[in-house]
């Protein structure tokens, strides 16, 4: 009980501030605010699947793609609510996560790593190919479009739920089994652990997070859906959150979506290198430099002042 | 201490091996071969078409093999291995600009792509080498920052450079096979030859294997581990500029965009032939280079587009690794607990 | 050692809460979003990056001309700043680019932005927020057909094209082939998005009843390598066409000259579309071997290599010399060399300000839009001499003219063009 107090008291204060935010910070700011939050979504679920199962995936961009398209096809042609929109991509994304994990079963590591990168640079190109459903090249436009204000409650409210819910889920007997595969496969299954249900899973809901955070991507980018939104970067920004979040810490969560969520934008107006250049070069080697300082993520850092404070 | 050096003289008698039950995939091989052959000897086009799959295959085999080099030695992934090959191309660019004939800016350019290469793996790689993660990132961290500086420093557009083959061709029995073709595939073998020499000739390969396979053992009888971890990025880095070297004519122009297309197809023929397979990696390349020439020559579009290529290459691989998950070179890993 | 990363974590954390404060004490704007009572400030996103990066040079030349402009004074007493970001011919990357310039920098309009598919994945959200996206790099036929009709579910009437739209040019190559070539089989490269669609219809519309002459359309895509584009262009060969149409951005475009220069036995009477016409490109296309003596393209800008004694190509001369955003003079071997692109951004800069000093002494976002729709240039120093800049509530095409010109000379060769000034328009 003793250590759960100061870890409500952190949430609350998180909870706090992003009531707080809309009505301090300018609409563009806001917009930015619900780009963390849409990441923080995104990077929870990959923080399952590879923070608690070790499964390297550089292809949760697909899902997103998957998640997205859902809305946008849902909402121009049944102008279904948006919000029940992001449940279906929720849904559909979890039973194709479920399907990919299966397969996945059978790669380690590396395998796995490159066969999710195929899957990131193969998934947008299948609205390429049946252009009259999925509106080709030219995309899917939405009937409906959202102000940043609504993208950003959205994405908060989401990533309070999800948050919960994979707390939930990771307290438990999952959590356990998930954390055993992670450390040790072999021990794993000498324990009596179910390897390929729960490898699945973790990829089941990992993908499941992404759609909806595609969902809401989509509604940001204007209700657009577009294949070359869900590029090879997006997957390789997910990762990088991932990484710079670390494994088993809220604020590392936190700051992982904040780091791909914002450094891009901010990095066009650096001085010397111009608005053209200064997004790669500045973001690549920030990534770079983080990794080198912190390579085991915000939640590392954080875990090494509590041991300290402790000591 | 003896078992340590039985184990590094039974890597001196090996070599690079091919797994032996590998029977199946030499014979796939050898029927693809001859099918290969058949539709040479049957149509000029074919034939002209296997030649440019091939030359190309040697290109994404080339960079393939330096993928492999760098997970062999440190089992990470460099994602940034194509940018670096790509800026290593601007560097022998920007040498033959000052003066340089195309020859001497080549090995002035290998020459410079090793120092990078060992800087790489000393100063950014070596510090996170405990979190397979922190690799991966940093190696994607690099990805973007190479493409920046080079897109800062010589723009987005187009370079022109001087083609080393010239741009005639030779004409065998009425297939039309251009100079730079063949010359890419002599330039590429000549260049996975020499290093799988040092690999298995000289005491410096020797220690660089035994570093790779047993660090602790080879550390023991005396090779510095860390030296050699670093030696075998610096040539990784060097087959990456041949690649980049040979890529570039057959892209026409050189641009910041040239090894990207080249790294997917290079993922694909490590992949495929098995990450710890160099053969298996050129083979992998070639594999490649053929299938997508033929695909794109004879597939309609409107059965195959464009857009369907890439996701049905990603079902390929899959089925592949379902049945052979190491890849088709590759051995499964036996893991003793 | 931890000491020093606790700090520099709290560093980071500060940065980022800073910026994202710092951002919102942003100055708020009543009135006209990027007018004051001295600037003007607009915004476009272009390919510095990417497979598009050979059109870097269209963006350099507005803002020359922006800063001519200012150096006498600028409109209505205001300098005008002009914004421009990287998309990198991506839409994922132009929809937040656009998103910061005008929610961030408050730009009074967005001009000039490049590419058909980053124009499509952000004019929705530009017209519902009446911000003008307008004298857009691309001829796609939407920017006119959806002033006054619904596309993609509502009108766009804040989005106005300049130069002469994608099908009306294909069109006019349709007429030729017919009179000069009647019974031709046709090859056509086509880039697989709007822009590469949107010109092969206006082929087919052209071709009328003849479309089955088309004897092989093959499509790529813009991140496809060299030597697949390649691929395609011998499959046209294979088919016997004896015409190859290209519709093609310029990389894709000269990889398929060089490759048809390299298909010996081939000679096909070739059409190169204008967007990647530029001199400079075929140039680069000549050094690595294409066949480009008797290529047909057309043209509505003035050439500064092929009339370069028109008084509006000493003009361009000029301005580009001592105004290049990069520094006096770093434009000229680039201009002297023959780049096209230099000048069709200043003559797009030059209908900007033309329709700014008809806005009103105080424009507003309205009134730049009233005066964009009823343009009447005939003395735009900049484009093809005897063309007009015409728009009513009717034509909403600004140019609906051009004129054949022909490649001749070799590697050191230019276009010559012949024949009449031609309609392409409705």
């Amino acid at each position: 009980m003793r250590r759960q107090i100061p870890a409500l008291a952190s949430l609350l204060v998180v909870a706090a501030v992003l009531c707080v935010l809309p009505f301090v910070l300018s609409d563009y700011n806001v917009s930015l605010a619900a780009q963390v939050g849409i990441f923080f979504v995104a990077v929870l679920g990959l923080n399952i699947l590879t923070g608690y199962t070790g499964q390297i995936s550089i292809g949760h961009g697909a899902f997103m793609a998957i998640g997205g398209y859902t809305t946008a096809v849902m909402s121009r042609d049944h102008h279904t609510n948006l919000v029940v929109t992001m449940l279906m991509a929720f849904a559909i994304c979890f039973v194709v996560g479920l399907i990919v994990g299966l397969p996945a079963l059978r790669l380690s590591g590396v395998y796995l790593a490159l066969v999710t990168f195929a899957l990131a640079l193969s998934i947008p190109q299948i609205p390429l190919q049946y252009s009259t459903f999925l509106g080709g090249v030219g995309g899917v436009q939405s009937t409906e479009t959202v102000s940043n204000l609504w993208i950003y409650t959205a994405a908060w409210t989401c990533s309070a739920i999800l948050f919960v819910l994979a707390w939930l889920l990771l307290r438990g007997r999952l959590g356990r089994a998930f954390r055993a595969v992670r450390d040790s496969e072999i021990a794993a299954v000498a324990s009596g652990v179910e390897l390929p249900v729960y490898k699945t899973l973790a990829f089941g809901i990992s993908a499941a997070y992404a759609g909806v955070a595609g969902s809401l991507f989509v509604l940001a980018t204007n209700g657009f859906a577009q294949p070359s939104e869900f590029d090879l970067f997006l997957s390789l920004e997910l990762l990088i959150g991932a990484a710079v979040a670390g494994l088993g810490s809220l604020w590392g969560v936190l700051a992982g979506a904040a780091f791909v969520g914002l450094l891009p934008q901010v990095s066009t107006s650096v001085p010397l290198i111009g608005a053209q250049h200064g997004r790669d070069v500045v973001f690549g080697a920030a990534v770079i430099l983080v990794m080198l300082l912190l390579p085991d993520g915000f939640a590392g850092l954080l875990a090494r002042i509590r041991r300290l404070a402790r000591a | 201490m003896s078992a340590e050096t039985s184990a590094i003289a039974g890597l001196r008698a090996r070599g690079w091996a091919v797994d032996p039950g590998a029977v199946t995939v030499a014979l796939v091989l050898l029927g693809a071969a001859i099918f290969l052959l058949i539709g040479c000897l049957r149509s000029a086009t074919f034939a002209q078409y296997t030649v440019q799959g091939i030359a190309l295959g040697s290109v994404y085999g080339a960079l393939a093999l330096a993928l492999v080099l760098v997970y062999r030695a440190t089992h990470v992934i460099n994602f940034a291995q194509g940018e670096l090959a790509m800026l290593t191309t601007y560097i022998a660019y920007e040498l033959m600009l000052k003066g340089l004939s195309y020859w001497a800016a080549f090995a002035a350019t290998l020459a410079i792509a090793f120092v990078l290469g060992t800087l790489l793996q000393v100063t950014v790689i070596r510090p996170v080498q405990h979190s397979v993660i922190a690799v991966v990132i940093v190696t994607v961290g690099l990805f973007i920052l190479i493409d920046g500086i080079v897109n800062w420093i010589w723009g987005g557009d187009f370079k022109s450079m001087p083609s080393p083959f010239g741009i005639d061709s030779f004409n065998v029995g009425g297939v039309v096979i251009s100079h730079l073709y063949v010359g890419m595939v002599i330039v590429v073998l000549a260049s996975v030859v020499l290093v799988w020499a040092l690999f298995r000739f000289t005491k410096l390969g020797l220690g660089m294997r035994a570093a790779a396979l047993r660090p602790a053992a080879a550390a023991l009888v005396g090779v510095r581990v860390d030296s050699m971890l670093a030696i075998g990025w610096g040539l990784a880095a060097v087959l990456g500029a041949v690649a980049g070297l040979m890529a570039e004519p057959s892209q026409i122009f050189l641009s910041p965009t040239l090894m990207q297309p080249i790294l997917v197809y290079a993922f694909a023929a490590a992949v495929l032939g098995g990450l710890e397979s160099p053969v298996g990696a050129l083979v992998g390349g070639i594999a490649i280079g053929v299938s997508l020439t033929l695909i794109v020559g004879y597939v309609p579009q409107n059965y195959i587009g464009t857009e369907l290529q890439l996701p049905l290459a990603f079902a390929v691989l899959l089925l592949i690794l379902l049945v052979k998950p190491a890849g088709l070179f590759g051995r499964r890993e036996v893991r003793r607990v | 050692m931890p000491v020093n990363r606790k700090k520099l974590a709290a560093l980071v954390v500060a940065v980022l809460a800073t910026t994202a404060v710092a951002g919102s004490a942003a100055a708020s704007h009543t009135g006209t979003p990027g007018v004051t009572k001295s600037q003007i400030v607009i915004g476009g996103t272009f390919p510095y990056t990417g497979p598009a990066a050979l059109y870097k040079t269209i963006p350099a030349a507005e803002q020359a001309y922006y800063a001519y402009v200012n150096a006498k004074g600028g409109v209505h007493h205001r300098k005008i700043v002009d914004k421009t970001l990287d998309d990198s011919y991506n839409p994922a990357q132009t929809v937040p680019s656009v998103k910061q310039l005008v929610e961030q920098d408050h730009v009074f309009a967005i001009v000039g932005s490049l590419g058909t598919a980053p124009g499509l994945s952000t004019w929705d959200y530009l017209n519902k927020r009446h911000v003008p996206q307008v004298l857009l790099a691309t001829g796609d036929a939407y920017w006119g057909n959806c002033v006054h009709h619904k596309c993609q579910g509502s009108t766009k009437p804040w989005t106005m094209g300049w130069q002469p739209d994608y099908p009306g040019e294909a069109k006019l190559y349709a007429k030729y082939i017919l009179k000069h070539k009647p019974n031709a089989k046709i090859g056509v490269l086509y880039q697989d998005d709007a822009y590469g669609k949107n010109y092969l219809a206006g082929l087919k519309t052209g071709l009328g009843s003849h479309t089955s002459q088309i004897v092989d359309a093959q499509s790529y895509s813009v991140t496809d390598s060299g030597p697949v584009i390649g691929s395609h262009v011998v499959h046209i060969a294979k088919s016997g066409a004896d015409v190859f149409v290209i519709f093609a951005t310029p990389s894709a475009a000269i990889t398929a000259l060089v490759v048809e220069g390299q298909i010996p036995g081939w000679n096909p009477l070739t059409f190169n579309n204008n967007v990647s016409a530029n001199r400079i490109f075929m140039q680069l296309a000549a050094s690595k071997g294409a066949n480009v003596n008797g290529v047909l393209s057309t043209t509505y800008v003035a050439s500064q290599t092929a009339q370069p004694n028109l008084p509006g190509m000493k003009l361009a001369k000029k301005i580009i010399h001592k105004y290049a955003p990069g520094g006096v003079g770093s434009l000229d071997q680039q201009f002297a060399s023959g780049d096209n692109n230099l000048v069709y951004g200043l003559a797009v800069g030059w209908t900007f300000v033309d329709a700014l000093r008809h806005s009103g002494q105080n424009p507003t976002r309205k009134s730049l839009m009233r005066a964009l729709r009823s343009m009447n240039e005939t003395n735009n120093p900049f484009i093809y001499p005897g063309m007009v800049v015409k728009t009513s509530k009717k034509r909403t095409f600004p140019m609906e003219q051009l004129i054949f010109e022909k490649w001749a000379g070799g590697a050191a060769g230019d276009w010559k063009t012949s024949g009449k000034i031609l309609n392409s328009g409705h």
